[in-house]
């Protein structure tokens, strides 16, 4: 079992809605990444497909069998903490054996199991330590080898590099993306750092209040948000978005211009989105240069177009430009992102 | 050059006054009192008080009430640490939960803790009293009883009952204690433990009890060092009898120093029983700790 299906899943705290009828479906072996600011029911909704939240409302089904009322421990599924929740009294090796313990598996199995996930996760060298002699690093290795020795379909995640340092962070998400391979298990993985979701999803489903916002591979999600907020939310330095009205088939801003392939009808409100990124080297676009940052292998430049058009654009290291420079490049209009203003959804 | 800046100096000051207390209330009667135990002082002949080096001490071991009184008070303070413990790891697990009065029971449990113990040992004497006694009364119209007993006559419960008026009044504090170590449990190791396969009571072995070992010690070496004194409710409930059924250590001190008035030897036990304390303390602290 290793297909996750969530029907109209609902979890409210009283008057919070916390998980609004969410409708998400896994596939086996998938890397699910659930992506969402604080507070936008994230953790619940892990918490509810491991069994330790009570669903309000709505269903689960693990393949075709329904789970909505099963325990944690018959669900067989694995969980990493961002706060690793190591037992602080035992172990390294008692720690990963803890779940075959509890399932009454011979001291010989044990050893075994737990010999190979420690391999697995280079920490064989830790095994006799407790938990308060370990790194934050080597806590959240440990961590994985008490969710990888049981062998389930299923792995859940709730931020488990939220608490490691930048560079710790890379290295751990490239471990838990060998692991997903070499283990072909379902996983569900909770953050906020738009970078990992991008980097480890199959699907990401970005989440806001409660509620799925976009359900799309990386790229979807990337090149097609679905609305402002999903636009907003990914890309570093995140996307230019400004406020206009169509004109003639173009984006119109007092004198700033944008030609459309495809324009909404005429004199609609819409907000326009360009990447930092989608512009190029000579063009129709003016604009004064305000603040150079360069960041060795790019530059980011904050720049001002006709309008008062305020832009971020992100461009190759060899454009050489100064505050108050004037600056054209091009926009291509089939990169451009636009949004209906009231309902912030895609058109 | 001066070796104490002003912070330094300062410090000493406004510490010193607290010193000077502290040592004329708690160092002087130490000292005191063990010169006392060096002396053979005995208040019916006052004037006469030779040094006799530790002879006081040697004569306590020979004494047949000191080795019953050592009894008593090792069963009593057994059965207090015990029941304290127990009692108030129970209890907080309880309170820990989240249910509909949780919070009105949380408050009422200081009620016993708040009780002056002279109350409380007036309270559980009326409770045990043979004709208007509550205990008496509720067992017989229960029909448990069939007619009122002289409860604290009875030598081989007396201990019990005395100790039973003890826990009442310091379980709280105790059950306090685990609260406390309680609520820093983090929530992700339960959570963890369910996921794993942990039962209830395999979360409480794996996850709760480890977590309240510094609790727990501090609760046993707290109530083992007031248990072992325990003095007010003897005094008030049944003054060591019937018989010698509640001749506990502190009484004997009582009755050495203040009816036989031997000051001398009743000085020197009260050292014996403040280094039995001590080393009970530093023993259990030694044990528990290293397994921390
Ligand atoms: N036990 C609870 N009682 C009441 N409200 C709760 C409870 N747990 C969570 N909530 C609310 O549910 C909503 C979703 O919480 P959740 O923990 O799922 O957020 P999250 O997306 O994981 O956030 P974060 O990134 O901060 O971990 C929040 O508004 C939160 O305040
Ligand atoms: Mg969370």
């Amino acid at each position: 079992m290793a297909r996750i299906t969530c029907a109209a899943l609902t979890k409210s705290y009283g008057a919070v809605l916390a998980v609004d009828a969410l409708e998400l479906s896994i596939g086996h072996g998938e890397f699910m990444v659930l992506l969402g600011p604080s507070g936008c029911g994230k953790t619940t909704t892990l918490n509810m497909i491991a069994g330790l939240e009570e669903i309000s409302a709505g269903r689960l089904l693990f393949d075709e069998t329904e789970v909505t009322w099963t325990p944690p421990h018959k669900r067989e599924v694995a969980m990493v903490f961002q706060s690793y929740a190591l037992y602080p009294n035992k172990t390294v090796r008692e720690n990963i054996a803890f779940p075959l313990r509890l399932r009454g598996q011979s001291a010989s199995e044990i050893e075994r199991a737990v010999g190979a996930a420690a391999e697995q996760l280079e920490i064989t060298h830790l095994l006799g330590r407790r938990p308060n002699e370990l790194s934050g690093g080597q806590r959240q290795r440990v961590a994985l080898g008490r969710a990888i020795v049981r062998k389930p379909s299923v792995f859940l995640m709730d931020e488990p590099l939220s608490n490691l340092d930048a560079t710790l962070r890379l290295s751990m998400r490239g471990l838990i993306k060998r692991l997903h391979q070499e283990l072909k298990a379902t996983f569900v993985y909770v953050t906020h750092d738009q970078a990992e979701a991008m980097t480890l999803a199959d699907r990401i489903a970005v989440m806001k209040g409660g509620l799925i916002q976009q359900l799309d591979t990386p790229e979807g999600i990337y090149e097609r948000p679905a609305n402002i907020f999903v636009a907003g939310f990914l890309g570093s330095p995140p996307i230019n978005l400004v406020e206009g009205v169509i004109a003639g088939g173009a984006f119109t801003r007092g004198d700033f211009r944008l030609a459309l392939t495809n324009p909404p009808q005429e004199g609609r409100a819409v907000v326009l989105g360009l990447r930092p990124e989608d512009v190029s080297a000579g063009g129709d676009v003016t604009a004064r240069v305000e603040l150079v940052s360069p960041l060795g292998s790019e530059t980011h430049l904050d720049v001002l177009a006709e309008g008062g058009v305020a832009l971020t654009l992100r461009v190759p290291k060899e454009w050489r430009a100064a505050p108050g420079d004037r600056l054209s490049f091009g926009i291509d209009p089939a990169r451009l992102h636009i949004f209906d203003k009231a309902s912030e959804t895609r058109l | 050059m001066t070796r104490f800046g002003y912070d330094e100096r300062s410090a000493a000051l406004l510490v010193f006054p607290v010193l000077a207390v502290l040592l004329v209330v708690a160092a002087f009667p130490i000292i005191y009192s063990f010169w006392v135990s060096l002396h053979d002082i005995v208040l019916t002949r006052p004037l006469r008080r030779p040094f006799v080096g530790f002879d006081n001490y040697l004569r306590i071991f020979d004494d047949a009430r000191f080795w019953t009184a050592v009894a008593r008070t090792t069963v009593y303070t057994l059965v207090c640490v015990a029941v304290t413990t127990f009692l108030a790891v129970l209890v907080a697990l309880l309170l820990n939960e989240v249910f509909p009065g949780q919070r009105l029971l949380s408050a009422l449990l200081l009620v016993p803790w708040a009780t002056p113990s002279v109350v409380n040992g007036l309270m559980w004497k009326w409770i045990y009293d043979p004709t208007y006694g509550l205990l008496n009364g509720l067992l017989v119209q229960v029909g448990l009883l069939e007619r009122y007993r002289v409860w604290l006559g009875d030598p081989d419960i007396t201990l019990l009952l005395i100790a039973n008026a003890a826990i009442w009044k310091q379980m709280p504090l105790a059950a306090l204690l685990m609260i406390v170590t309680m609520k820093a449990i983090p929530e992700d190791l339960y959570r963890a433990a369910r996921v794993d396969g942990a039962n209830i009571w395999q979360r409480f072995v794996h996850v709760t009890l480890p977590a309240l070992r510094p609790g727990l010690m501090l609760v046993l070496v707290y109530e083992t060092m007031i248990s072992i004194r325990h003095f007010d409710l003897f005094l008030i409930m049944t003054q060591g009898g019937p018989g010698d059924a509640s001749f506990t250590l502190s009484w004997l001190i009582y009755v050495e120093t203040f009816r036989s008035l031997r000051f001398g030897t009743g000085a020197a036990m009260s050292y014996v029983l403040a280094i039995t304390t001590f080393a009970l303390s530093w023993a259990v602290i030694r044990f528990l700790g290293k397994r921390i």
